[in-house]
This record gives structure tokens, sequence and C-alpha cells, in this order.
């Protein structure tokens, strides 16, 4: 086992208290880092935090680098929204720490036919407020989530699933009625992001903004903006022995050095730092270093646009030069400190979906500067080009990544132009396809699906990146992705469509997955780095 | 005097007219607004979408026919609602300024309470050792950034003494020990550049006024030295001080923004800043507007000062 995948620090601590050596705990599990591919981060996790019993009680201060803005159960747009709210609401669906879909406020589920979903719920589960969850609840909030009102936005229903209306069979079942055959619906459902159910009438009785009723291990005490989230234990929390800790605070510190001076002084007990920042905790007295995968992939995206067919990308040969010339490990050294893996259209971590490491590493992102060489020659791109990459000024990984990319380049004579743009300029300039190429990064999905929309022709943003780039038989893969429910189907069609994007299309190639850190003082237990970019693993902490 | 204050009153109103002007102007030519940021990375959203977003911001007609409907209702107090989270700016604001201007008044406090005898000793001491002490002191203050400085003060005294303030506001009429030492840190990190302009200011002038010759005449009527230095000569030279610390004050309201951050106080340069990187357009005119009042305000009270302190001075 590679010792990248193991957590020496919880081993010595293990170790010294139980008395068993180094060897004994791994082969227990005990010690083995989050984004061990074989048991996954929580399971890892847990086998190790199995050996010590929890303790109830305590109370846990985390830092966010952003203020949540507001906490309304729907339309938030913001990532920092659910960091707000993740603790007081949950959803019809729930992922475990590796991604498997399974219930939450839903005991089952039955598929009906390809455009209606049962979901039966539990029974007795009950809000904060003491009222017990039933099918008029989830109508509600269904309704809700299909019309967010203010403070959430219209813009998160991008992400909606193709719902058409939802009906109360019965007191504890409600019946998703979709417009058309739309397998996003459990992955949305899961991520809970935009989905969580709500007490019937909850926005006439209060401000969502700062204000919220849900059936979540945690009850809001209060939120003060660009300060704290306070949240106190559910006593009735349907998960029968959880929550362990009896008030969470989130505390909101922007700046990294505010978190690292905040967690030196105890003044908190948790925080995501940089690479860098969490590396000088390795090895500390009092603190853990906790990592693992996230969504958040590195890409290079290239525009292909009408009128400009001439411009050298425009042929598969030279992307694919661009490709191979790319030494994906040699970035993964460079910039984040050997902390990475190789990323396809999928990212690793994503569940069952994602293409293997082997065959990222060994086929299809394969570092090879001959063939990359002889790509360009057969293009009669030999000479090289000059191209502009646009990428964020912020965070500063972005930039030197860019750099590491364009030694890179130069092998193959592509001189590369680095412009650094402030992410609003970003956002306004890739969202118009007004880039060459840019280097990006995506982000957390509720379903596989969203990591292929942008390659479905009917999406606008298609049309404003590559207009000119025509493929039936890939289009033909990215619609049945999104309509196929066949779990097993889907996970084939999922996985041909990323070795064909790959392979013959390559108008985006993605470069690595990143990992995130988190840093906690020791007395914090049963902690892991959610792949989500969400603190889920919060809800099962306790504190020593 | 009536006449002056009425003058420049009124012609506070053109200038805030003027500049929200350019304000909104300006922060309309950066690229990208908040549905880009919004939607960032989102690749699943129509443009019809986008549009209606942007109908349910205003962000959709004329600039000017926005301009007017921006500009007709802060008239009347309502500056619109945040675009982020649909809070009033004014609440906002309301929620701010108090943090801020804590935070700038003791800075001031500390600037003035350090640099005008620092400055008395290295003019009164001039080139002795003191004096040289202070004049490098000065020039390290004007040097070091305050951000700099305030993470280097938060670093050490977690490392140091494993403390560092508590990073929830507190009112210092709920709390006033634990307000002051919420404080403290913050606004001596925000004073060390203004504590040493100060201390030069007094310096040089006080190194002009000790050579005239009233102070000449005092001294050889037998004034004590130190009634000389403080009465005769520390009075003439704390004028231009109250030029500095007028014009710090509305430079220190929106300079403050990252010690802001860094001390976890969600101030006016704090909302400022996070309201430009998100193209939050109501916050960003609202505050703007806030600050171009304060800084034409405390510069009208300067000039009234000024008139008091020094009668040679009309205002006219």
């Amino acid at each position: 086992m590679s010792d990248d995948l193991i957590d020496e620090e919880l081993v010595e601590y293990e170790s010294k208290r139980t008395g068993l050596t180094r060897q004994q705990l791994l082969a227990r599990g005990v010690g083995l880092a989050a984004g061990a591919a074989a048991a996954g981060p929580a399971a890892a996790l847990a086998a190790g935090e199995a050996a010590v019993k929890p303790k109830r009680g305590g109370r846990l201060t985390w830092a966010l680098e952003q203020d949540p803005v507001h906490i309304a159960p729907f339309g938030g747009i913001l990532t920092s929204n659910h960091w707000g709210k993740e603790f007081m609401y949950d959803s019809l669906l729930e992922w475990d720490a590796n991604l498997n879909v399974r219930g939450a406020l839903a005991a089952s589920w039955k598929v009906i036919d390809n455009k209606t979903v049962d979901f039966t719920l539990k029974r007795g589960v009950r809000f904060h407020n003491g009222k017990e969850v039933t099918a008029a609840d989830c109508k509600y909030s269904f309704d809700l989530q299909a019309s967010p009102p203010p403070p959430g936005s219209v813009a998160v229903l991008g992400q909606f699933p193709a719902i058409d209306r939802t009906e109360v069979r019965s007191k504890y079942v409600i019946r998703i009625h979709l417009k058309k055959p739309d397998a996003t619906l459990f992955g949305y459902l899961a991520w809970s992001r935009y989905s969580p159910i709500v007490p019937q009438g909850m926005y006439n009785q209060l401000n969502p903004a700062r204000e919220g009723i849900g059936t979540g291990p945690f009850r809001l005490v209060r939120y003060t903006p660009n300060d704290s989230v306070e949240y106190v234990r559910n006593p009735n929390f349907w998960r029968k022995g959880l929550p362990y800790l009896d008030a969470l605070t989130l505390k909101v510190l922007p700046d990294e050095q505010t978190r690292i001076a905040a967690l030196r002084a105890g003044a908190i007990d948790g925080a995501t730092l940089s690479p860098d920042a969490a590396r000088q905790f390795n090895g500390q007295r009092g603190f853990r270093v906790l990592k693992n995968y996230t969504a958040a992939f590195r890409e290079l995206q290239f525009t292909l646009k009408i009128g400009e067919e001439n411009k050298p990308w425009h042929d598969l040969r030279v992307r694919k030069a661009v490709n191979h010339a790319l030494n994906r490990q040699e970035m993964i050294n460079k910039v984040y400190g050997g902390n990475g893996a190789y990323s396809g259209h999928v990212p690793p971590g994503y569940g069952p979906w994602p293409l293997t490491q082997a065959e990222l590493r060994n086929k299809y992102e394969k570092f090879d500067l001959p063939l990359a060489r002889r790509l360009m020659q057969q293009a009669g791109r030999q000479r090289g080009f000059e191209v502009t990459m646009t990428t964020f000024s912020t965070p500063a990984d972005f930039a030197a990544l860019a750099s590491v990319m364009r030694e890179q380049l130069k092998r193959i004579n592509i001189d590369l132009n680095i412009e650094a743009q402030e992410p609003g300029t970003f956002a306004a300039r890739n969202g118009t396809g007004s880039f060459e190429w840019d280097l990006t990064a995506r982000g957390m999905r509720g379903d596989v699906n969203g990591y292929t929309a942008e390659f479905n022709p009917s999406n606008g943003i298609y049309n404003r990146w590559y207009p000119a780039y025509r493929n039936v038989s890939m289009w033909r893969r990215v619609g049945a992705l999104q309509v196929t429910l066949d779990h097993q189907k889907r996970l084939g069609i999922a996985k041909a469509l990323q070795r064909q994007l790959l392979d013959e299309v390559l108008i985006q190639v993605p470069l690595i997955a990143v990992q995130k850190f988190q840093v906690v003082r020791s007395r914090v237990r049963n902690m892991y780095v959610a792949f989500s970019d969400f603190n889920t693993g919060i809800r099962n902490v306790w504190v020593d | 005097m009536q006449q002056f204050l009425f003058r420049r009153l009124l012609l506070l109103v053109p200038t805030l007219i003027g500049m929200s002007l350019i304000v909104f102007l300006m922060v309309r030519l950066l690229p990208g607004d908040i549905v880009d940021i919004f939607t960032a990375g989102d690749t699943t959203i129509t443009d019809e979408q986008r549009h209606q977003i942007k109908e349910q911001l205003g962000l959709t007609g004329p600039l000017h026919v926005q301009y007017w409907d921006w500009l007709s209702s802060a008239v009347q107090g309502d500056f619109g609602t945040s675009y982020r989270n649909t809070t009033p700016v004014s609440e906002t604001l309301v929620d701010a300024i108090p943090i801020t201007l804590e935070l700038v008044f003791l800075g001031l406090l500390i600037a003035v309470v350090i640099g005008v005898p620092l400055g008395v000793v290295s003019a009164v001491r001039r080139d002795k050792g003191s004096d040289y002490v202070s004049r490098v002191a000065g020039l390290i203050g004007v040097s070091i950034p305050s951000f700099w400085l305030a993470t280097l003060l938060l670093l050490f005294t977690s490392r140091a003494f494993g403390w560092v303030p508590q990073f929830s506001y507190v009112s210092p009429l709920d709390d006033p020990v634990e307000n002051l030492k919420q404080f403290i840190m913050p606004a001596f990190a925000i004073s060390v550049f203004t504590m040493a302009i100060v201390m030069r200011m007094v310096r040089a002038t006080m190194l002009e006024v000790l050579n005239l010759d009233y102070i000449r005449t005092a001294r050889a009527k037998g004034v004590p030295r130190r009634k000389v230095v403080f009465k005769h000569g520390l009075r003439n030279a704390l004028i231009p001080v109250v030029t500095i610390v007028g014009f710090e004050v509305g430079v220190l309201m929106s300079g403050a923004a990252i010690v802001e951050i860094i001390f976890g106080l969600p101030g006016v340069g704090w909302n400022l800043l996070q309201a430009i990187f998100n193209r939050d357009y109501p916050l960003v005119q609202a505050t703007a507007v806030l600050l171009a009042t304060t800084f034409v305000v405390f510069n009208l009270l300067v000039d009234v000062i000024y008139s008091r302190l020094d009668p040679r001075i009309t205002l006219e």
C-alpha cells in the first residue's frame, strides 16, 4: 500500500493507546488515510475510529472560508450557502461517504415506470418544531425547489431534474412525476444541496434567509451574517444515537492565516487549509491533517468556433498531441507536492463512475512526448503555434499549474501566453466563450450527467464553446446517459462516453484531481474530508 | 461661517451624485456581473434562465434607466437590496458602520497618542539618539503594509501565547473589556502608518515652529522649557495633524478592509470588497456613497476645526 494512503499520526496515536503495532493496526484498517481507494474515506476512518468509543457531549467550532450569505433551504447558489445550512436539513436521499446513494428521510423508493417514482417516508421522523414529516411537507418542499423564492435564485434550476409535479399518494408516500425519463433525479436528491425537506408553510412563518426548521442532526440557534452560524443538538434526530456533539458553531474566517492562528490558539477545532498551510501541521502534536480528493478537478478547455476552423486545435491530432505532451505526474509533483491523481471527465472518487487510474495513466492520458510530436507533425504543426490561455488569478495553484503547462507544451513548440484573470472576469468570459483556451476547474455535481451536460448540443453553453464541433455518436451517448434509469446500463454508458471523450473528442482535456486538506485538533474524532466539498463529516464527529 | 457651511453642504449634493454616477458606470465596466458569478461553472443553465435572473435583479434595460431607478430610491433612503442575500443594503451598512467607526477611531487614537509625543521628542532632541530611533521607526511605519502587520500580530500571539482575540464582534455596550481586547490588535495594525505620518509631521512642524521668533522671545523671557514646547510650540504643530486625521478617517474606512477580514470584523471595508468581487452593485454603490460622504464631511470638519485652532484662517 502506498505510504501516501496511511495516516501516520493516527496510527501512532492508536499504537500508543492500544499497544498494538503499526502492522497490526494497518491490518485492521486503522490509519488508512482518506482517499484509500479500496475502503473509501469513511470506511477507512471508521475502521480506525471503530477502535475508539464515541463520546457524547461537547462543542465543536469549525471555520468556514466564506460567509453562507443566507441559509435559505432552496435556491442557494454558493457552496458556502450549503456549508451554513447542511446540518439542519435533510433530503429524501443522501450519499454515504463513498457517494453511494441511500435513503435519508425516505425509507425506500420504487420506480413505477420511466417517468414515475414513489418515495416512502420513514415514519415518526420529526422536524425541529416537533411536527412529523409527511408527504405533504415533501410536496411543499418540491414546489419551492422548482421555483425558489428569494433569497434563493432560479440560477440553480439548471440542476433541477425534469420533475413535472409531485403527488401526495398517502401520508407517507410522495410520487414524483417526471416530464421525461431523467436518471439525474436520485443524484440530485442525494446531493441534498438543493433538495431539503421543510415543514409545510415554513416560508410564511419565518425568514428563511436567517432561520430554518429542518430534520437535521442540529437545530439552528442563530445565524449572524459574516460572523457565525450556531447550532445545538437535535435530540430527536431520526438517526438514533447521533449526533454526538451538544453544540456546533461555524465561524466565518475568510483569511487563511487567521484560521491557522485560530487553530493554534484553540479558538477553532478545525478548518480547511491550502496544501502548503496544512503541511505545517504535519507531525505536530495536537493536530491531525486530513485529506481527500474533491470534485474540483483541473481541466484545459478549448473553444471550437465556426469561422475559426483554421485554428490549430480544431484538428483532433493537435488536441491529442497536447493531451500526451502534458505530464500530469509532473504537475502533481511540482504544484501539489505529490498530492493528486489523474482525472478523466468524471473525477476520481465520484462513486463508481470514473475511469480507473490505470486506464488514464497508461492509455488515455499517458505522457508520451514522441507520440505528441508525431501527432503535431501529422497535423502539419511541427513548428507549433501561439495561443492564449486564460485562468484564474486566485487560488494561486492555477497560475502555478499554467506555468508548468507552458514549460511542458514548449516541448512541442506550443507557445502558451498565460492570462490570469480575476474570478468575476474569468466567469464572464468563460460563460460567453470569449477565450481560446482556458485552464479551469469543475465542481461537484449531483449526478454524473452533470459532468457531460456541456457536451449536449441542445445546451446553450455547447453553442458558445463548441459550435464547430459535431459528433453524433457522442451526442447520442450523452443523451442516453441522462435518460437511462437502469444503474448498470448507465454505468456502461458513462464509461464508454468518457473513453470516447478522451479518445476521439478531446474538446476538453481533464488534467488532475486535487486534494482538499482539513486540519483538526486532536480532540476531534471521526472526521473525514467529504468529496462533495461540504463538511458532511461533522455530522458524525465527537470530541474528546 | 454659516454661509460657508451652507455652501459646502450644498456642494455635497452634486459631489455625491457625480461620484455615484462614476461608481455606477465603473462597476458595470468590470467584466461580468453577478449572474456570471452565480452561474460560473454551471454548464446547464440556459440563456432564458440567465435573462430571467437578470430581469429579477433589474439588470436589463438601459443604463440610464437603471441609474435613475437607483438614484430616485436612494434619495428616499432606499439603497436597494443585496443581489447576494436580498438583505436591504441599509441594514448591512447599519451593522457594518459601528464596527469600522470603532476600528478607525481606535486606530487614529493610538496613532495620535503615540505619534504626537514621539514627534515632539524627536524634534526637541534633534539629531540625538532618540531622534534617530524615532525617525527609523517612522520610516518602518510608513513602509509596513497594515495587513501584513495584522497577520504577523495574529500569528505571533497564537504561537507565543496561544491566544487570539475573539473573532465574533462584541459590542462595547455589551462587554467593553472584551470589545477592547478584540479591537486592540487590528486598531494597532491600522494605526502604524498614520502614526508614522503624524510623528514625522509633528517633528517637521515642531522644528519649524521652535525656530520662530516668538518661541525665542518666550525663552528669553524665562518661560519654562516645558511650557514653551507644549503650550506655545505644540499647539501650532498640531494644526497639520488635524488635517491628517481628518483625511485618514475616510482612507481608513475603506482601507481597513483586509484588516477587518483578517480579524473577522465585518465592517464597511469588508462588505465593499466582497461586493466588488461579487458584482453586488447596490452594495458597492451605497458603500461608495457612504465613503464619499464621510470624506467630504470630515474634510469640512477639518476646515472648521482649522479655523478655530488658527485665528489667522477665516472661512470664506
